[in-house]
């Protein structure tokens, strides 16, 4: 059952961001079932399907790293270094279970070591092929069957189709939402800025998704009324790259002369576009979202499967033809490409990402940060010389 | 007459032939796209695409082994800036941007043409690049990025590597077996479109029987260096191990070549020769070593510290009975993921372990090889070779009184290691090293 919220909308979201435990707690305390997963591949309809609440993991750019240095090195992502750091001191304590995934090499890494200095009643591993093809998508469908058989074990509950199928439609719900959402900052100047979006994608990862569907549909009709949008700006930006988890970055931007009406993340876009199909075994339309759906360098794709020759554009193109939707349906003149330092994935795709922006006409900039509030403010510099550049 | 220093490390003699075939690479590369033969560009991938490659008459070049030979010879400097340039982030792989740059500079600047500076004589531009997913991003992405200089295809060698309690869950083992055998035979379906001739599956199956068979004789004589003292030094462990983990050449001359160092190892066991004059310290070394400073290990050779056993990834797999399995797709596979990936699953697993692929083995080694310390070697370009140490370190010492020192440094940029600090740490560390021989001693652990 949803719960009556005493705020609503937006202002609801913005609670739950800055305050991301405030509805789990409350579920845990009426004997609600929370599992922590990392990242995007974790199945999130299964864990729905059997009454869990799932929670997604993320970091936090304003807590200095102390405990997790003991045990990564300093050269690895920060986000994860700094989720780990969190689980450290304890701030995930109140979860009952913990879902990872192959989402890089250095996050399977995490993974296993976390596992092995962690207690949970519950934790699970799913590997993810690297590649798309019908192999690959058979491979991970067993992988993800694996999956759904020892979370029934841990609940001690079956989850049958008819469960799973309902559940593929309550998470399809709010991906739909989601877009409703983010069609809101088509206008110009837009409805709901960049930094509200963020608010209420990680308020999304943070309750159950039924919540999060009533919370969406509220946020969608408060923007609406909006008269006039937020200050238009000359610059419409795409924000695309590694994790955003916390608005510092986004409010930065905005608060230089621009409108982020655009990402291409993980906790934007990346996650809520693709949706299941409803398929017969809706292992298969799962097994397809996750690992073909998700459109993250993590993985490789090529323009044709075992192609013998070998085209630049054509590969740009199939790896990111999505951007140019995203482009000229949201108005975008500008992209910011971002990653956290050492992340490999995405390091890999920056000048391949920017020789396809180029081709479209789109000028774009690469910054990087290290994880924190504090590496942002040399980053406003270059992003005010790179909108004095849009004109 | 001045009487000639006497070296710290007693270097194999059968270690020179080995390294002379691992050089010849690049030779016959560049003879091969004369003759209008292919060539590939290959990842080190545990062996799971080599056999294939070898079977179909490619000649494979490995662009990682290509950076240590840059990286060795002092040439690497220039194609790290030239990546830099490229818009590539400084972070990645030393190897992959020592490739990227020299790809960037052939293609770009010379019209195709080998770089005239390029050490060994170079790697010439290839008909396909063949990457690898397991263990490593740099593994797949990296040559993904050289799309940007090259339109060469790309192939990507799957290799499933789950957590250890899910992989030794029921019926996920032969899962992955016939997952990766049906990867494989899409590879050589995409190799027979490629050069327009059809597998020959009997010589396939020899080249996959040969290299089981330099796998075995490489792992046995691995195993002969448990021995006090220890009859090789990581310096020709890591000679001679590209010859075999990433093979090239005439397989069966090689695995003679193999034969050679394992009697001359075993030699040395039987008459209680060891690598170095005093072994005073037995070390593990992980991961790869700086390969623009390896005096490192002579000075420390000066000292007794005697380097017996490296990073499991570039060992061979674990011999496997493989009696009955015809196909040769699946023996790779099975020797792959279960000689590689999974070999010690079950025993970390027992162990309450569970980075059972790379972190593992080095709790294993130091037990097996009475370690008496660890030489951590964090790369600051390599996520891969990095990430898992610091729990490694943490793992040897909570479990096994092993201590371990950590210096950071980097394969390829020689900016990113210092020497004498180096040193300076490992003399401190000796004390360290001395303190828990006692405590092992007194808490009746073997050694």
């Amino acid at each position: 059952m949803v719960k009556e919220m005493e705020s609503k909308g937006l202002t609801r979201a913005r609670e739950i961001y800055q305050d991301r435990t405030l509805r789990v707690k409350e579920l845990k305390a009426e004997g609600g079932s929370i599992i922590g997963y990392l990242c995007i591949y974790p199945v999130l309809e299964m864990m729905t399907a059997l009454d869990l609440v799932p929670y997604r993991i993320f970091g936090d750019m304003g807590e200095p790293i102390t405990k997790a240095d003991a045990y990564l090195p300093t050269v690895v992502c920060p986000f994860l270094r700094s989720s780990l750091d969190l689980e450290l001191k304890g701030k995930y304590a109140f979860l009952d279970g913990m879902v990872m995934a192959h989402i890089c090499d250095v996050g399977d890494r995490v993974a296993h070591i976390w596992r092995s200095y962690t207690n949970y009643p519950y934790f699970y591993f799913i590997d993810v092929p690297h590649t798309v093809h019908r192999a690959a998508q058979e491979a991970f469908k067993e992988e993800i069957k694996g999956f759904k058989k020892s979370l029934e074990s841990f609940t001690g509950k079956e989850l049958s189709l008819e469960k799973l199928k309902k559940a593929i439609e309550v998470h399809n719900r709010q991906r739909t939402l989601v877009k409703e959402l983010y069609d809101l900052r088509k206008p110009d100047p837009p409805l709901v800025s960049g930094t509200e979006i963020l608010q209420v994608m990680v308020a999304l990862a943070s309750i159950p998704v039924e919540e999060g569907n009533e919370l969406l549909r509220q946020a969608i009709a408060e923007a609406k009324e909006r008269k006039g949008g937020h200050e238009k700006q000359t610059a419409r930006l795409l924000i695309w790259g590694s994790i955003i988890d916390d608005i510092s970055l986004i409010e930065m931007i905005e608060s230089v002369g621009a409108n982020v009406v655009m990402d291409d993340t993980c906790v934007g876009t990346r996650f809520y576009w693709p949706e299941v199909e409803l398929t017969e075994d809706p292992l298969d339309g799962l097994a397809y979202r996750y690992l073909v759906g998700i459109n993250c360098p993590r993985t490789f794709r090529e323009a044709v499967f075992g192609e013998t020759k070998k085209d630049y554009m054509a590969d740009l193109e199939s790896r990111f033809s999505y951007l140019k939707y995203y482009a000229r349906e949201w108005n975008v003149n500008g992209v910011l490409l971002q990653s956290v330092k050492y992340c490999d994935t995405h390091g890999y795709e920056v000048p391949g990402v920017k020789d396809y922006f180029d081709s479209l006409g789109l000028p774009s900039t690469y910054l990087e940060h290290d994880y924190s509030q504090g590496s942002l403010a040399p980053l406003r510099t270059r992003v005010q010389a790179f909108l004095e550049t849009l004109g | 007459m001045t009487q000639e220093k006497k070296r710290a490390i007693n270097r194999l003699k059968s270690m020179y032939p080995i390294r002379a075939q691992i050089d010849e690479t690049y030779r016959r590369s560049v003879e091969a796209v004369k003759a209008g033969e292919p060539t590939a560009w290959v990842m080190l991938n545990f062996l799971e695409g080599d056999a294939i490659l070898n079977a179909m008459g490619i000649e494979a070049i490995y662009p990682e082994n290509y950076g240590a030979v840059c990286a060795a010879m002092g040439a690497a400097q220039p194609y790290l800036d030239r990546c830099e340039e490229e818009g590539f982030p400084t972070h990645m792989c030393g190897y992959a941007r020592n490739c990227i740059g020299y790809t960037a500079r052939m293609m770009r600047d010379l019209g195709e043409e080998i770089p005239p500076e390029a050490p060994m004589g170079g790697m010439p531009k290839p008909a396909l690049l063949v990457s690898r997913v397991a263990a490593c991003d740099a593994g797949f992405k990296w040559f993904q990025a050289l799309g940007r200089y090259m339109d060469v295809p790309v192939w990507t060698l799957e290799m499933p590597v789950p957590g250890v309690k899910e992989g030794l869950s029921e019926g996920v083992y032969e899962r992955n077996i016939g997952f990766i055998t049906k990867e494989l035979r899409e590879f050589v379906s995409l190799l027979e479109r490629l050069l327009g001739r059809r597998m020959n599956w009997d010589k396939l199956s020899e080249t996959v029987h040969d290299l089981e068979k330099i796998g075995r004789v490489w792992h046995e004589t691995n195993e002969l260096r448990k021995a006090i003292p220890c009859p090789m030094h990581s310096r020709d462990f890591w000679t001679c191990m590209t010859g075999a983990a990433t093979p090239t050449g005439d397989f069966k001359e090689k695995l003679k070549l193999y034969q050679n160092l394992y009697d001359e190892v075993k030699y040395r066991v039987d008459n209680k020769i060891g690598s170095i004059a005093e072994e005073k310290y037995r070390l593990g070394f992980t991961d790869l070593p700086p390969w623009h400073s390896l005096r490192l290990f002579d000075t420390l050779a000066e000292g007794g510290w005697n380097f017996v056993i490296e990073t499991w990834g570039y060992h061979p797999p674990i011999p496997m009975d493989l009696t009955g399995v015809d196909d040769p797709l699946e023996r790779i596979a099975r020797s792959s993921y279960g000689g590689f990936i999974t070999s010690r699953y079950k025993r970390a697993l027992e162990d309450g372990e569970y980075l059972g692929f790379l972190g593992y083995p080095n709790l294993e080694y130091a037990r097996d090889y009475k370690l008496d310390g660890f030489f951590l070697h964090p790369l600051l370009t390599c996520r891969t070779a990095s990430t898992h140490l610091w729990y490694v370190q943490d793992r040897l010492m909570q479990k096994l009184n092993v201590p371990s020192i950590l210096i950071e440094g980097d394969i390829v940029d020689i900016r990113l290691f210092d020497l004498a600090d180096a040193l300076k740490k490992a003399e401190a560390f000796e004390e360290i090293m001395e303190h828990y021989k006692k405590v092992r001693r007194e808490e009746g652990m073997e050694w």
